[in-house]
C-alpha cells in the first residue's frame, strides 16, 4: 500500500522543515514567550500575596485605629471627669474661701459690736455713776441738813472702814 | 441549469428590493440553495447526457488515494486538468535534475539532458511516482521533489512560525500584559500545553524540554488545521502521511534517549527483576528494548491513522454524491444534502480531533521523555503519573 510506505523525499524535507521551525522558535519565540509566561505567573502569585498582606495590614490598621479611638475616648472621658472634679474642687474652694471671708467679716462685726457694747456699757456706767452721784449728792444734800444724821452717816462709814 | 441560477439571482435581487432583512435573506438563500441542490443534478442530467458516461467511470478508490496521498502538482479547485506546478528535484543515474512538475503531470515523458523521466503509470510498482527510464526499465531515482505535501509542509512552517513570532513580538513589546483575541487564543494553547502538560509532568525540567514539545504541538496543530482547508494553501493530508508522523516520532525517540538518565538505561539493560529474568537469557532487557521502539511506533500510527481517517471520511462522503448521482439523479440530489451535512459535521469533529491529536502526541512525548528523566528516588512518584496519564487520554 502506498499509504503505509514512508516516502524518502518527504522524510528528508520533514526533518529539514522541523529543524528550521524548531531553530526559529527555539531562538526567537520560546525564550520570550516562556519567560513572560513564567514571569506573569510569578507576578500573579506575588500580586495575590501582596493583596493578602495588604488586606492583613489593612485589618491591622483598622484594629490599631480602633485602639487609638478607644484610647482617645478613654482619655476624653478621663479629662471630662478631671475637669468635673476640678470644677467641684474650685467651687468647693471658693465656697470655703467665701466662708472664711464671711467668718472674718462676721468676726470683725462681732468684735466691733462687742466693743461698741463695751463702750456703751462703759458710757452707760459712767452716766449711771454720774446719775448716781448726782442722785447721791442730792440725797446727801438732803440728808445732811440734819446734824445727827450726818454724824450717824460718818459713823457708819467709819464703822465700815474699820470692819474692813 | 443556467436558467435555475438566473432565477435564483432574480429572487435574491427581489428580496433585496423589498427590504427583507439580512437574516431573512440568509434563510431564504439556504432554502433555495438546498432546493437547488436537489434540482441541479436533475437539470444537468437532462441537459448533458454525456456527463452521465463520465460519472459512470468514477473510480472512488483511486480518487480517495489520490487525495490522501502525495502529488507532484497541487490541484486547483473546479479544474481537474490544471495543477499548480511544483519543482521536481531528483538525483538520477547521472546526477541532479530539477524541472517543473508541469512537464510530467499528465503522463508525458520528459527528457532532461540524457535522462528521461516520467510519472509511473497505474500498473507500475512505483505508481504515481517519478521514475527514470534507464534502458527501457523504470528505475526510481532519489526523489527529493517539492511535492504537494512538502509544499504544504513549508506553508505550515511559515504559518506556525508566523503565529508564534507574532505572539513573541507581542510579549516583547507588552511584557507580561496578556494578549487579547486571536493572540490570546494562541497563548491559551501555549499555557495549556506548558502549564498543564509539560510542567505537570516534567516539573523542574520543564523549561529544558518545553521548546521541543511546544514546537511539536504547534507544528502538528498547524498541519492538522491547514489540512482541513479544502483549497490551495491547505488540503494536503500531511499529518495523515506516515512519513511525517514517523519523523515526529523519531524526533521524540531521539530526544527521549539522548537525554535519558543513567537510571533509565539501567532500567532497560539491568532492570530491577529476579536474576533469572535477565541472566543468562536477557528476557526483560529484550522486552524493554522492544518497548523503546514500540513507543514511537505507537505515536506514529496514532496520529497518522486518526488524521487520515478524518480526511478519508470527508472524501468518501463527498464521493457518495457522485456515486449516487450516477445511479439516479434524484438519489444524487438527496445524497448531496445528506453528504454535505455529514461532511460539515465531520469537519467540525476534525477540528476537534486536530487539536486533540496534537495534544495527545505532545502529552505522550512528554510522558516518554519524563520516563527517561527518572532518578532512583523519583521512581515511585513517576510511576504514579504514568498510571494517571492514560486515564486522561481515555477521558479525552
Amino acid at each position: 500500500m502506498d499509504l503505509f510506505t514512508p516516502d524518502f523525499g518527504l522524510i528528508f524535507w520533514m526533518f529539514l522543515a522541523f529543524a528550521i521551525l524548531f531553530f526559529i522558535l527555539w531562538k526567537w519565540a520560546w525564550p520570550v514567550i516562556l519567560k513572560t509566561v513564567d514571569n506573569r505567573a510569578d507576578l500573579i502569585d506575588k500580586g495575590v500575596e501582596y493583596a493578602q498582606s495588604a488586606k492583613e495590614q489593612l485589618d491591622n490598621a483598622r484594629e490599631s485605629a480602633r485602639e487609638v479611638i478607644n484610647e482617645a475616648q478613654r482619655k476624653q472621658a478621663e479629662m471630662l471627669r478631671d475637669a468635673d472634679r476640678m470644677k467641684t474642687q474650685i467651687v468647693e474652694q471658693a465656697r470655703a474661701a467665701a466662708q472664711v471671708e464671711a467668718q472674718k467679716v462676721m468676726d470683725s462685726a462681732k468684735m466691733q459690736i462687742e466693743q461698741q457694747q463695751k463702750e456703751a456699757q462703759l458710757q452707760f456706767r459712767n452716766q449711771v455713776s454720774e446719775f448716781a452721784l448726782q442722785i447721791a449728792s442730792k440725797v446727801v444734800k438732803n440728808e445732811l441738813k440734819d446734824q445727827k444724821a450726818q454724824t450717824q452717816l460718818v459713823n457708819s462709814l467709819l464703822d465700815e472702814i474699820e470692819s474692813k | 441549469m443556467k436558467s435555475v441560477a438566473d432565477s435564483l439571482m432574480w429572487i435574491i435581487m427581489l428580496c433585496r428590493f423589498v427590504y427583507i432583512d439580512t437574516a431573512m435573506i440568509r434563510y431564504i438563500s439556504i432554502l433555495l440553495l438546498s432546493l437547488f441542490s436537489f434540482v441541479m443534478p436533475v437539470c444537468t442530467f437532462a441537459e448533458n447526457e454525456a456527463a452521465e458516461e463520465e460519472k459512470a467511470k468514477i473510480d472512488p478508490k483511486s480518487i480517495i488515494f489520490e487525495h490522501l496521498g502525495d502529488g507532484y502538482g497541487w490541484e486547483v479547485p473546479f479544474n481537474h486538468h490544471k495543477r499548480i506546478p511544483l519543482p521536481v528535484i531528483v538525483i538520477g543515474t547521472d546526477g541532479l535534475h530539477v524541472f517543473s512538475s508541469a512537464r510530467v503531470t499528465h503522463g508525458q515523458v520528459y527528457k532532461d539532458g540524457d535522462a528521461t523521466f516520467m510519472i509511473a503509470g497505474k500498473d507500475s510498482d512505483h505508481h504515481g511516482k517519478i521514475v527514470e527510464i534507464v534502458n527501457g526499465k523504470e528505475e526510481r531515482p532519489i526523489d527529493i521533489s517539492i511535492t504537494k505535501n512538502v509544499c504544504a509542509l513549508f506553508i505550515s512552517v511559515i504559518f506556525v512560525a508566523g503565529l508564534l513570532m507574532w505572539l513573541a513580538r507581542h510579549h516583547k513589546k507588552w511584557n507580561y500584559k496578556a494578549p487579547r483575541k486571536g493572540l490570546g487564543a494562541i497563548e491559551a494553547c501555549v499555557t495549556f500545553i506548558y502549564d498543564d502538560v509539560i510542567k505537570a509532568t516534567l516539573h523542574d525540567k520543564a523549561r529544558k524540554f518545553a521548546p521541543y514539545l511546544l514546537t511539536v504541538f504547534f507544528f502538528i496543530l498547524g498541519m492538522n488545521l491547514l489540512g482541513l482547508i479544502v483549497v490551495f494553501p491547505g488540503g494536503a493530508n500531511l499529518t495523515g502521511n506516515i512519513a511525517v508522523t514517523l519523523v515526529l516520532a523519531i524526533l521524540t525517540f531521539l530526544v527521549t534517549n539522548i537525554w535519558g538518565t543513567k537510571h533509565y538505561w539501567k532500567e532497560i539493560f539491568w532492570p530491577d527483576v529476579p536474576l533469572w529474568l535477565k541472566f543468562p537469557l536477557p528476557i526483560m532487557p529484550i522486552i524493554e528494548i522492544f518497548g523503546m521502539f514500540t513507543k514511537p511506533a505507537a505515536l506514529t500510527v496514532r496520529l497518522f491513522a486518526n488524521m487520515m481517517g478524518g480526511h478519508m471520511i470527508v472524501i468518501v462522503l463527498t464521493l457518495l454524491i457522485f456515486i449516487f448521482a450516477a445511479v439516479s439523479p434524484v438519489a444524487g440530489g438527496a445524497t448531496t444534502v445528506v453528504s454535505v451535512l455529514f461532511s460539515l459535521f465531520m469537519l467540525c469533529i476534525d477540528v476537534l480531533v486536530s487539536f486533540i491529536q496534537a495534544y495527545v502526541f505532545t502529552m505522550l512525548s512528554t510522558i516518554f521523555i519524563s520516563l527517561a528523566q527518572e532518578h532512583e528516588h523519583e521512581k515511585e512518584e513517576k510511576k504514579e503519573e504514568q498510571n494517571t496519564k492514560p486515564v486522561a487520554v481515555a477521558v479525552k
